[in-house]
């Protein structure tokens, strides 16, 4: 029992002096580029997506039906004062229908949200871990490049061209 | 019917009917017999007034002679005849009557002849006077009147109607005689002939049913005798086999009662021993009291175990929700820097430095985002480390439980043990007692057994007289047999 409750408060006392330690060093800005990525899960399929490409994160919202639309259109949410349309990632990527996911991301470029199953992690991946990728046959016009890091490896969806197809 | 008839009875029966028979022809016989008599003696009687009638007329004959005699010849000698018959007429004229007072006929006839008979001797008288006095011719004139001849002729016709009567009587009765004298014969023939038939029928019957009867009785005694003597053949083998099975209950007996002694000296000894058991089993008694008493304890103790462990468990569930608050704080935290770190891009070089707060604010969340994901393993583990702790002590507390309860009933089966003990100890004690009575009794019962040997072997030597006897009865049963039924005999 002290010894569960020493390592639980030496944990304590490491994340205390690293986030003090943040701010108490001078900014470092790195030499590297690297892109932002969001590792994100849809239906069973892990994706990235660039952070560039989006907005906003959100959790929870509540999403309000709306009758008519494509079947992706999972209705409307309110985003910081701008309402949106909220389309389903696994029914525009081909997976089976479930529950709405909890997940959403709005797009950069349009006013749209796109919802997903889970968010896993940022990726901050250097630029020379990102290659082209012709794509997977079921994604293949959503994908474009691919992401091989230690964190994380899979396919990095491309926005743009799933905002083409929803506006199309 | 007759079947359930005694013997007895039978036999009145039947020389009752024979008697019956021999009594009715007899009564017959009687009866024809005395009209038989009575018939010979109204014959007799006719033929008695026949000879009255024959004598009335030759009396009346005799005077008339002696009166001839005396008129041709005048000599008083000639005259004897006339005067007995004067004697006899009188006599023999009343007798007829009396004889034939029966007949109002013969009566009437007797009546009519007696005036004309009392004329015939007048006439006589007359004409033996006229002779004696007068001489012959006097009286021969009024012979020659034929005054008497007339009334001789009147008499002789009224005594031969009477005679005539008297024979036609005399026809009838005989006639009756003969037919009573047949009728006689015939009875005492066929009544003869049916009474010997009946007596020899009764005599059949009598004789197939007696012998019937009797014979199957004497079967039966023949049977039971034969049964008798395998029964005294049995008895005198019993008797053999129950005097030998005597003597040797006497020898068993005898080892019963060196045994039985030696039961009593054991019995003392268990006794004993059972007092020196009771002994430990008082003071065994206390320790397990004792022990009761400490399982109670442990009992309380689990009890207050399974209530901490309870409330410990509640804790872990109210940890568990304070930190389902931070895990989604810190969720809510990255998803600030990571929105963060977009604003700050599009901020542009200004924005370069928020950047890099966004990302250690991110990064922290997601450190607090892992420990707490620790936090909740650890908090699962004490939660599952918890219940199983629980249900092992509730295990625990039922098997307290159930060491109590049985420790209970050990208390309860030592004081059980106590009390047989006890009970052991008078038992044996009685048993000691009883076991030295008992060889008291095996003793009397040894000489009672001497003395049942002896009647045994008596036993033995008059199933061997009843034997000889049932024999004997056997054979006598089969002469009475061949006796009465010879065919069922052999």
């Amino acid at each position: 029992m002290s010894a569960l409750s020493s390592t639980v408060a030496s944990r304590a006392a490491a994340l205390r002096l690293a986030f003090d330690r943040a701010f108490a060093e001078p900014v470092r800005v790195d030499a590297a580029v690297r892109d932002h990525l969001l590792a994100i899960r849809v239906g069973t399929q892990a994706l990235a997506i660039r952070l560039s490409e989006i907005n906003g994160l959100f959790a929870d919202k509540k999403i309000t039906p709306v009758p008519g639309g494509r079947a992706a259109l999972r209705g409307i949410a309110g985003f910081r004062g701008t309402i949106v349309p909220v389309y389903d990632l696994r029914t525009l990527l081909g997976h089976p229908d479930g529950e709405t996911p909890r997940w959403l991301v709005i797009a950069a470029t349009a006013p749209i949200a796109l919802a997903f199953d889970a968010f896993e992690k940022q990726l901050r991946v250097p630029r020379d871990a990102i290659l082209p990728q012709p794509g997977r046959p079921e994604i293949r016009s959503y994908v474009r490049e691919f992401v091989g890091t230690q964190d994380f490896v899979g396919p990095i969806l491309h926005l743009p061209s799933v905002l083409d197809a929803i506006k199309i | 019917m007759f079947g359930n008839w005694t013997v007895g009875k039978k036999l009145a029966v039947s020389f009752g009917l024979a008697a019956l028979t021999l009594v009715i022809i007899a009564v017959v016989s009687y009866r024809n017999a005395s009209r038989l008599i009575e018939n010979d003696a109204w014959v007799t009687h006719t033929h008695q007034v026949r000879t009255e009638l024959a004598d009335l007329l030759s009396e009346l004959k005799d005077a008339e002679t002696g009166q001839r005699g005396y008129l041709i010849t005048g000599i008083d000698s000639y005259l004897e005849p006339y005067q007995s018959a004067l004697a006899a007429i009188k006599s023999t004229q009343d007798d007829v009557r009396r004889l034939t007072a029966d007949n109002p006929d013969q009566q009437r006839r007797l009546a009519a002849v007696s005036p004309l008979i009392d004329s015939k001797l007048a006439e006589l008288k007359q004409t033996i006077d006229l002779r004696r006095n007068d001489g012959f011719d006097a009286a021969l004139k009024v012979v020659l009147t034929n005054v008497g001849k007339a009334t001789m002729d009147q008499i002789r016709a009224v005594i031969a109607e009477a005679d005539q009567e008297e024979r036609n009587l005399l026809k009838t009765r005989s006639e009756e005689a003969r037919a009573s004298a047949d009728m006689t014969m015939a009875i005492i023939l066929w009544g003869g002939l049916l009474g010997t038939l009946a007596v020899g029928v009764i005599g059949w019957a009598i004789a197939n049913s007696l012998s019937r009867q009797i014979g199957s009785a004497v079967g039966l005694v023949r049977s039971s005798s034969t049964e008798l003597q395998a029964a005294a053949n049995q008895q005198a083998n019993g008797a053999k086999e129950q005097a030998a099975a005597m003597t040797e209950i006497s020898t068993t007996i005898s080892e019963l009662l060196a045994t039985s002694r030696q039961i009593a000296e054991s019995a003392q000894r268990v006794a004993q021993n059972a007092e020196q058991t009771a002994s430990a089993a008082r003071s065994g008694h206390g320790t397990v009291d004792m022990t009761h008493e400490s399982i109670s304890g442990i009992r309380r103790q689990v009890d207050q175990i399974v209530s901490h462990m309870l409330e410990l468990g509640k804790k872990s569930q109210e940890i568990g929700a304070v930190l389902d608050i931070v895990s989604e704080l810190a969720e809510q935290t990255n998803i600030l820097a990571i929105n963060a770190t977009i604003e700050a891009a599009g901020a542009g070089e200004a924005g370069k430095r928020f950047a890099v707060v966004a990302e250690e604010i991110r990064k922290l969340a997601d450190r607090v985002g892992g420990s707490t994901k620790e936090v909740r393993t650890l908090i699962d583990d004490v939660r599952s480390a918890v219940n199983t702790t629980v249900m092992a002590t509730e295990t625990g507390s039922k098997a307290v439980d159930a060491g109590s309860r049985q420790f209970g009933d050990v208390a309860s089966t030592f004081k059980q043990i106590a009390s047989l003990v006890s009970t052991a100890t008078d038992a044996a004690r009685e048993i000691e007692l009883s076991t030295k009575q008992q060889s008291s009794a095996v003793e009397q019962v040894n000489i009672a057994i001497a003395s049942v040997t002896q009647a045994s072997m008596e036993t033995e030597t008059s199933a061997g007289q009843t034997l000889q006897t049932v024999s004997q009865m056997a054979v006598l049963s089969k002469d009475l047999l061949r006796i009465i039924q010879p065919h069922m005999a052999a």
